[in-house]
């Protein structure tokens, strides 16, 4: 297993409902992080899709495998390279349940796949309407040590960031699609995630317009001591490179020793408390 | 699902009930006086004028008849009054062929040979005569759009389908049809081709370029999540023209929602402002 290497934020807009042409792009993207030596490139939340796509998402799903992780793995294998992306996954036993599901492939094709647990229905979001929330934690084996996945609004639960951690996971990889007024709350609460898990997160956001919300971007690799190691562009198309390095966790989990200090006992209560809120 | 005419088959009566009770609760919660529609003497316009007299009674409905001369035509006068008279409607006749020469003469842009242009601004000089009544008069304009011409978007933007309720835009013009025959709007309306009249010998069917029983059948298809080749073949029909109407649907959305605006604060209109219509 690598203790370090690049990672790539591959921060593009889509073309809402082309998967061919997303395909493209993530073959672009890819062949240009690998030629600067990334060997994780990592890619938004639906970037198969487009993140406003509504009720094209019945027509868009897939399922995991199928023919685009088919196509992505091939590109994967080309390179040489670890990739994350995003798409709709039809269920394998229905013909319209659809998951919101980040998708991890290697060089020897498909590792895992995780399905988003906290789904937003509020202000300009109606993704309970399309998807069926998952129920498992996404952690990986992988070359490039244990990689854990979670999905845009996940970053408000630190619950999910943490079962990932608990699970062996160093680097928490987060496909994102947030429209501009958030900026702020993800700029704290990725920080803030990496801080209390002592984790490097990679954070990847949309950027474009669709249907008048404008993903701003601001992409970025925060080392497990909250700093922020590269940031991509605010609200247009970048490719920012990072390298994550694991010894680096060493010398903060002794600083500041959160999984140490963890208290199981609490989780108990906690439960008890959140179902009679 | 099996695509055939058997599909689109309603209980009319019970349509006839939601709609106009719908109609009446409308009214009376804008606490409005009464219903101004454009009559043009076609099945839409006359089955939402027979429904809006089902509902509150014809003498508080006003039927606008409003002709202009490139497009005049006295069956559909004739057929206009005749479905005014079946449901005791009032009616008015506004010849609109004025304002029309008077935006000729105003809009320095303006292109007499133009006719989509040209036509679009009828349909509109059609909406402002309806919204100055209903203004007037403390009515609510009711509009004819049917959902088959809503959702390939036949229609002008803020022209004709500009109203305060829209009582037939769930229901397919085939679908219309058989509404109108079950509540007697006159058989000669039912049956006659629809034309928007927004110049002479407009036919719809022959500009959209299928008929309203294959094209009701391809949207009630997609509307159900149906897959295009799968409407093709069930329908005996080219994979093409099915994707031709699904393009025609999906890229007129903008003409069938408010304008769009891009999200810079807390809420925002459009977005995720959710407020009940009709508030008391």
């Amino acid at each position: 297993m690598k203790q370090k290497f690049k990672v790539a934020l591959a921060q593009v807009s889509c073309k809402r409902g082309d998967k061919k042409v997303n395909i493209r792009k993530i073959q672009e993207y890819t062949e240009k992080a690998k030629q600067q030596g990334a060997e994780l490139v990592i890619f938004p939340e639906l970037s198969l899709t487009g993140y406003t796509v509504r009720d094209e998402l019945y027509e868009l799903a897939e399922k995991v495998p199928g023919p685009s992780t088919a196509t992505i793995e091939k590109i994967a294998q080309k390179h040489k390279v670890h990739l994350v992306f995003g798409m709709p996954e039809l269920s394998e036993k229905t013909q319209a349940t659809i998951y919101n599901t980040a998708v991890l492939i290697g060089p020897k094709g498909l590792i895992g796949k995780y399905r988003k647990m906290y789904l937003p229905t509020h202000s300009v979001f109606e993704e309970k309407r399309y998807f069926r929330p998952g129920y498992r934690v996404g952690a990986f084996e992988t070359d490039l040590g244990k990689l854990g996945l979670i999905i845009c609004y996940d970053t408000f639960f630190p619950e999910v960031s943490r079962l990932t951690r608990l699970e062996g996971a160093q680097l928490i990889v987060c496909p994102s699609a947030s429209p501009a007024v958030r900026r702020t709350f993800f700029e704290t609460l990725t920080v803030a995630r990496a801080i209390e898990n002592t984790a490097f997160l990679a954070y990847v956001n949309l950027v474009g317009i669709e249907d008048g919300l404008q993903f701003w971007g601001g992409s970025r690799l925060i080392g497990p001591n909250g700093k922020v190691i590269t940031q991509a562009k605010y609200d247009e198309e970048d490719l920012a490179l990072g390298e994550v390095n694991y010894a680096d966790i060493r010398q903060v989990e002794t600083f500041v020793p959160t999984l140490k200090d963890l208290r199981p006992d609490l989780f108990d209560y906690l439960k008890e408390r959140a179902e009679k809120l | 699902m099996k695509l055939t005419q058997s599909v689109l088959d309603l209980n009319w009566e019970e349509v006839k009930v939601k709609i106009t009770r719908f109609i009446r609760d409308y009214i009376e919660k804008a606490r409005a006086k009464g219903i101004v529609l454009g009559l043009s003497g076609g099945v839409d316009s006359s089955t939402a004028a027979a429904l809006s007299a089902i509902a509150i009674g014809g003498n508080k409905v006003l039927g606008l008849l409003l002709p202009e001369k490139e497009t005049y035509n006295p069956k559909d006068m004739e057929h206009a009054k005749l479905a005014a008279e079946k449901f005791a409607i009032k009616t008015e006749t506004i010849d609109i062929t004025p304002a029309i020469e008077a935006f000729q003469k105003t809009i320095p842009l303006f292109d007499p040979d133009d006719n989509l242009c040209k036509g679009n601004l009828k349909a509109r000089t059609r909406m402002l005569c309806l919204y100055y009544y209903a203004n007037k008069l403390n009515f609510i304009v009711c509009g004819s759009s049917d959902k088959s011409e809503t959702m390939i978007g036949y229609f002008t933007k803020w022209g004709d389908v500009a109203a305060d309720i829209a009582p037939l835009m769930d229901l397919y013009k085939t679908q219309v049809r058989k509404l109108a025959m079950h509540i007697g709007v006159p058989e000669e309306i039912v049956n006659k081709p629809p034309s928007p009249a927004l110049w002479p010998g407009q036919t719809a069917e022959e500009e959209i370029g299928i008929k309203y029983e294959t094209l009701d059948l391809i949207l009630c298809g997609l509307e159900h999540f149906m897959k295009t080749e799968e409407i093709a073949k069930q329908l005996g029909l080219q994979k093409e023209l099915v994707e031709k109407v699904k393009r025609r649907w999906q890229t007129t959305e903008h003409k069938r929602r408010m304008p769009l605006t891009t999200k810079i604060q807390y809420r925002t209109v459009g977005f995720d402002f959710r407020i009940p219509h009709n508030q008391p």
